[in-house]
């Protein structure tokens, strides 16, 4: 069984910020954005036992500063693109050491009145600024 | 009359101070640039990209400040057949704007320098680059003989060449691998890698040859006193082996 975590910061995230900026210079309609890490373990039990054991590896999780969701679907959700790092061999995997199969970075661009971006927005966002497919691949 | 030279600074670039003073020592007529002054940069004659931290690396190294306005200037001096060089988070930024190796449009990069390989650790080590570009290939390096070495400081966590196997074979056929790296002695092998970059790769230029990204530090090997080895005690301040890079720069500017 896939378990997948989303973390994202409780304190305003300035790479989200950043990434807004960008993409409205490059012409990209977004109103907001939000950044997560996304942690996906595999194995059994629950996914909630999973996020228990993921608050106590401080590694990945600081209660201070972070916000921890279970998601129920492994794959992003309307507005949003997963980002992960191409492998090479020889590579130690982000989160391995914890466990975590797979490790991306979650970007959600919402519209006016906080609607998740449509498809050609988010497209538009992956190829301008938000993935380099020298070293990343991207899904939606 | 000395050739202008604009180091540009964007918010957490941090090696301005020293590429500033390199330049100015091997003759050039370099000040820093502040972000929110680029409209300035038109009336230089070459662009230096220093390291640092642009944008904290936000979304990923070099990608924020390959988008800031100071870089349209850029491109277009680079266009325009002016000098770049880029050094370190200078050199990710050119990579991230498609400017270099240049072999895909202006802001579709085809390759980056990332995160090292295997430790995935920031690196500190001191290095030595060799020029493995022909003395014609590259204006920056024209002044030196191939197969130059360099002293230089390795300072970064993302500093290995990537890209697909494609691009790679571009990158080689079309002669754009300017500097690798090798032991003191010139010897290339594995063990001179410091981060598992692809092709040994310290350095890359475009199709034109005007412009030159190098992730090594040759600035913080300028003067004897940052020289591992203090080759001359009495005079600390004399200059040391990355200076080499810079005389080359100014003599391409002259």
């Amino acid at each position: 069984m896939l378990h997948t975590i989303a973390i994202k910061l409780k304190i305003p995230d300035n790479a989200a910020f950043s990434a807004l900026t960008a993409l409205r210079r490059l012409g990209v309609d977004v109103e907001r954005v939000e950044r997560a890490d996304i942690w996906q373990f595999a194995g059994p039990g629950s996914s909630d036992d999973v996020a228990t054991s993921v608050k106590r590896n401080e590694s990945l999780f600081n209660p201070n500063k972070h916000v921890l969701e279970v998601l129920e679907s492994p794959s992003p959700r309307a507005g949003e693109t997963w980002i992960s790092n191409i492998p090479i061999p020889g590579d130690v995997p982000p989160g391995s050491s914890a466990g975590a199969a797979k490790h991306y970075v979650a970007w959600r661009l919402f519209a006016g009145h906080d609607r998740p971006a449509d498809k050609a927005t988010v497209t538009s966002a992956i190829e301008k600024l938000l993935c380099n497919p020298a070293i990343e691949r991207a899904i939606t | 009359m000395s050739a202008r030279v604009a180091v540009l600074v964007f918010p957490g670039t941090n090696s301005e101070a020293e590429t500033v003073r390199i330049c100015r020592d091997v003759g050039l007529d370099a000040e820093s640039v502040h972000w929110s002054k680029g409209a300035s940069l038109p009336k230089y004659d070459a662009y230096v990209l220093p390291g640092g931290f642009a944008y904290e690396d936000r979304i990923r190294a070099g990608a924020i400040a390959a988008h800031d306005p100071m870089m349209d200037y850029v491109i277009e001096a680079a266009g325009e057949g002016k000098l770049v060089l880029g050094i370190c988070n200078g050199a990710q930024i050119l990579l991230e704007a498609g400017l270099v190796p240049g072999t895909g449009a202006v802001r579709k990069p085809t390759a980056a320098f990332t995160h090292n390989a295997p430790s995935g650790k920031f690196i500190c080590k001191h290095v030595h680059i060799k020029l493995v570009a022909e003395t014609s290939r590259c204006a920056i390096t024209a002044a030196l003989p191939s197969g130059t070495i360099i002293p230089a400081w390795s300072a970064h966590g993302e500093g290995r060449l990537a890209a697909t196997p494609e691009h790679l074979n571009e990158i080689t056929s079309g002669g754009h691998l300017a500097f690798v790296y090798a032991h003191s002695d010139g010897t290339v092998d594995d063990a001179a890698i410091p981060n598992g970059s692809a092709l040994g790769c310290a350095g890359l230029t475009n199709k034109r040859g005007n412009i030159l990204a190098i992730m090594p530090h040759a600035e913080r090997d300028a003067w004897n006193f940052n020289h591992p080895d203090l080759a001359d005690r009495e005079n600390i301040l004399a200059p040391s082996g990355g200076a080499i890079l810079f005389r080359a720069f100014a003599k391409a500017l002259s």
